[in-house]
């Protein structure tokens, strides 16, 4: 019986009973249903649950090789989670995190389109709720963007299951190419949620504007289930590398000037997704393995790194680098965990992120891609410049701090311990996460060439920093916004649609005085509907711009 | 004596990076580093590349707030 009950779905229907459990039980029943659908990771590989319905055979629960290290992750993630807010008592924002974490899962689980499509949906109807808990009105548009964006990467992946089914007769994962238009519309769907080039607004709109616990949550399940759905359906794809490769670099640069350090970690998840993608496009068992290791070791550090600077707007009330600074004295155990979550995002030796990045860029190196090879070490220097130096650098040094603040209270501790002591033993011991990676393949990450040429990289990098810092050329931090690619729906659009949209209007109205009077006095005896101020130009919301506007290319694109 | 604090802990970490720093490059002169691509292993050339590629991305950076940065409350006006 337990081993045909989907993963995840026990965490979605314990999240519906959350309302009936007195507060102080909440969360051991929430680690409790965490516990029990982790059960399902001994099951082993295969397929365990099918249903048969209205002529489709939906996959229900499978899992192999692949799906087996994502599933690990997320219920580890789920735990972090939990426990980072245990001191939390908004039950909403809990009911929402558990169902997020178990329709990720669910998700992993998926053996065919339709099901996937299902549990895409739920992890953007689920997840809404998280951004919304951050219960600001900058929060409240931010949700409401971010669904948009996630229900129409859904919908995109509706359309392209259904036009593989009416094609091929198929709907089973399966790996697919870009020569046919479900691959596009598919690969677009996972785009959306993966964060590729251009499409990468929602994040760090959204991610930032989430409560102190919400944040950790967004950042582990949506854009990982996006790389597992990529690995298994467009491995080799070539253009996944360049796209890859633009990702890995140009979120370094936004990440610089950016002065909310949760910002700056969302640009970095940003980058960090590049090097996965990379992986994905270079499609050999090695990279493969990189890309599943890479996505494993970050949930852990991006999770540390955002649990971190969580206990910091906990404490000190905002996450701005230029009203931050000083806190190591008050918060000493925050600051050496979020040390260790930055160098091992920056991949220092020893740490767990360069255990899983040296995969990647063996791969590359091996197979003398020498362009996307530097491109991926150069942003390597920009992952040490925004994670690795400046989120420590301005939250816990900078300057001295005059208020005084608290230590983060001992849940949140708990938490990151257990994210940095497992940063530190995946990087000590990497042979337990090669272990779990989908191929078996021999590698020895800690070769001398290896350690030294990172160490330099990485040491003069930060001897860089020095030096910029002492001659006063690196930038001061700017209460500011930093534009990024949400702009041309926040802003671009709805500047050309509101005119637009009032021209229409006007024209409709110009129409409906020559034209309608007489039709409207036909329709209505009543002299009150012949009033013209009775007519209102209307302009849609922004949302209804963006959503008129995607409903628009997408009937194009299916006409085409 | 509390104001020095971050000073003196910045003078110290700089002391040990830079000590770091020249000990990393003379161990370039000690053994032959291989590499993937043969230009890489000319001495102390991922030191350079860091040192470069940082502040390359810093002062980019920095030039684009030109044409990126607008004012905090940019989207609410």
């Amino acid at each position: 019986m337990i081993s045909s009950f989907i993963p995840g779905l026990i965490m979605i229907i314990t999240s519906f009973l959350l309302p009936t459990i007195p507060q102080y039980f909440r969360h051991p029943a929430m680690l409790l249903s965490v516990g029990l659908s982790a059960l399902s990771l001994f099951n082993g590989y295969g397929t365990f649950l099918e249903w048969d319905i209205l002529g489709l055979n939906l996959i229900l629960y499978q899992s192999d090789s692949l799906t087996l290290p994502f599933a690990i992750i997320f219920h580890i993630a789920a735990i972090l989670v939990i426990i980072f807010s245990w001191h939390s008592k908004n039950l909403m924002e809990h009911m929402a995190t558990l169902a997020y974490a178990g329709s990720a899962i669910g998700a992993l689980h998926a053996g065919d389109f339709f099901s996937l499509f299902i549990w895409w949906e739920a992890t953007a109807l689920t997840s809404v709720f998280i951004v919304f808990a951050g219960n600001t009105n900058a929060a409240k548009d931010a949700a409401m963007r971010y669904l948009i964006i996630q229900v129409s990467s859904g919908v995109l992946l509706l359309i392209g299951a259904c036009l593989m089914l009416y094609q091929t007769g198929n709907h089973n994962l399966a790996v697919l190419d870009l020569k046919t238009n479900f691959g596009i519309f598919i690969f677009i769907a996972f785009g959306i949620k993966a964060a590729f080039p251009l499409l990468n607004g929602w994040l760090q709109d959204s991610y930032p504007e989430s409560s102190v616990t919400g944040t950790v949550a967004l950042s582990a399940f949506t854009t990982k289930l996006a790389i597992y759905a990529l690995a298994r359906t467009f491995p080799g794809t070539d253009s996944l590398i360049w796209i890859g490769a633009i990702m890995t670099a140009f979120p370094v640069f936004f990440a610089v000037i950016e002065n909310d350090l949760r910002r700056v970690l969302s640009f970095s998840l940003n980058n960090q997704l590049g090097f996965m993608v990379v992986g994905i496009g270079i499609g050999t068992e090695l990279s493969l393995n990189g890309t599943v290791a890479h996505a494993f070791v970050h949930i852990i550090y991006k999770a540390l790194l955002f649990m971190s600077m969580g206990a910091v707007l906990y404490r000190a009330g905002t996450t701005k680098a230029s009203e931050l600074g000083g806190l190591y004295k008050y918060m000493p155990f925050t600051t050496i965990f979020c040390i260790i979550g930055a160098m091992s995002i920056s991949a220092f030796p020893l740490f767990s992120g360069f255990v899983a990045k040296s995969l990647i860029m063996s791969s590359l190196g091996g197979m003398g891609m020498v362009l996307i090879y530097f491109i991926l070490f150069f942003a390597s220097a920009g992952v040490l410049e925004h994670s690795g130096i400046k989120i420590p650098y301005f939250a816990f040094f900078a300057h001295e701090r005059k208020n005084k603040v608290k230590e983060a209270p001992i849940n949140m501790l708990i938490a990151m311990g257990i994210a940095a002591f497992l940063c530190i033993a995946i990087g000590v011991f990497p042979k337990y996460l090669y272990q779990i990676l989908p191929y078996a393949v021999e590698y020895q990450p800690y070769t001398l060439d290896h350690v030294i040429s990172q160490l330099q990289l990485l040491v003069f990098a930060i001897i860089a920093f020095l030096f910029l810092v002492k001659f006063k050329l690196y930038p001061s931090e700017i209460r500011s916004t930093v534009l990024n690619s949400d702009w041309f729906y926040r802003k671009m659009l709805p500047g050309i649609g509101k005119p637009l949209f009032k021209k229409i209007g006007l024209l409709t109205d110009s129409l409906y005085k020559n034209l309608g009077l007489s039709f409207k006095q036909v329709l209505s005896k009543s002299y009150k509907f012949s009033n013209l101020s009775y007519i209102k130009v209307t302009t849609p919301s922004f949302a209804g711009t963006i959503l008129i506007s995607i409903l628009f290319i997408m009937l194009v694109i299916v006409l085409v | 004596m509390k104001k020095n604090d971050l000073k003196s802990m910045g003078k110290s970490f700089t002391k040990c990076i830079l000590i770091i720093g020249v000990l990393l490059i003379l161990l370039d002169f000690t053994f032959h580093r291989h590499e993937y691509f043969s230009f890489a292993e000319i001495y102390g050339f991922p030191a350079f590349f860091g040192f470069v590629s940082f502040v390359f991305i810093v002062m980019l950076g920095k030039w684009l707030r030109k044409f990126l940065m607008r004012k905090e409350d940019y989207y609410d006006q």
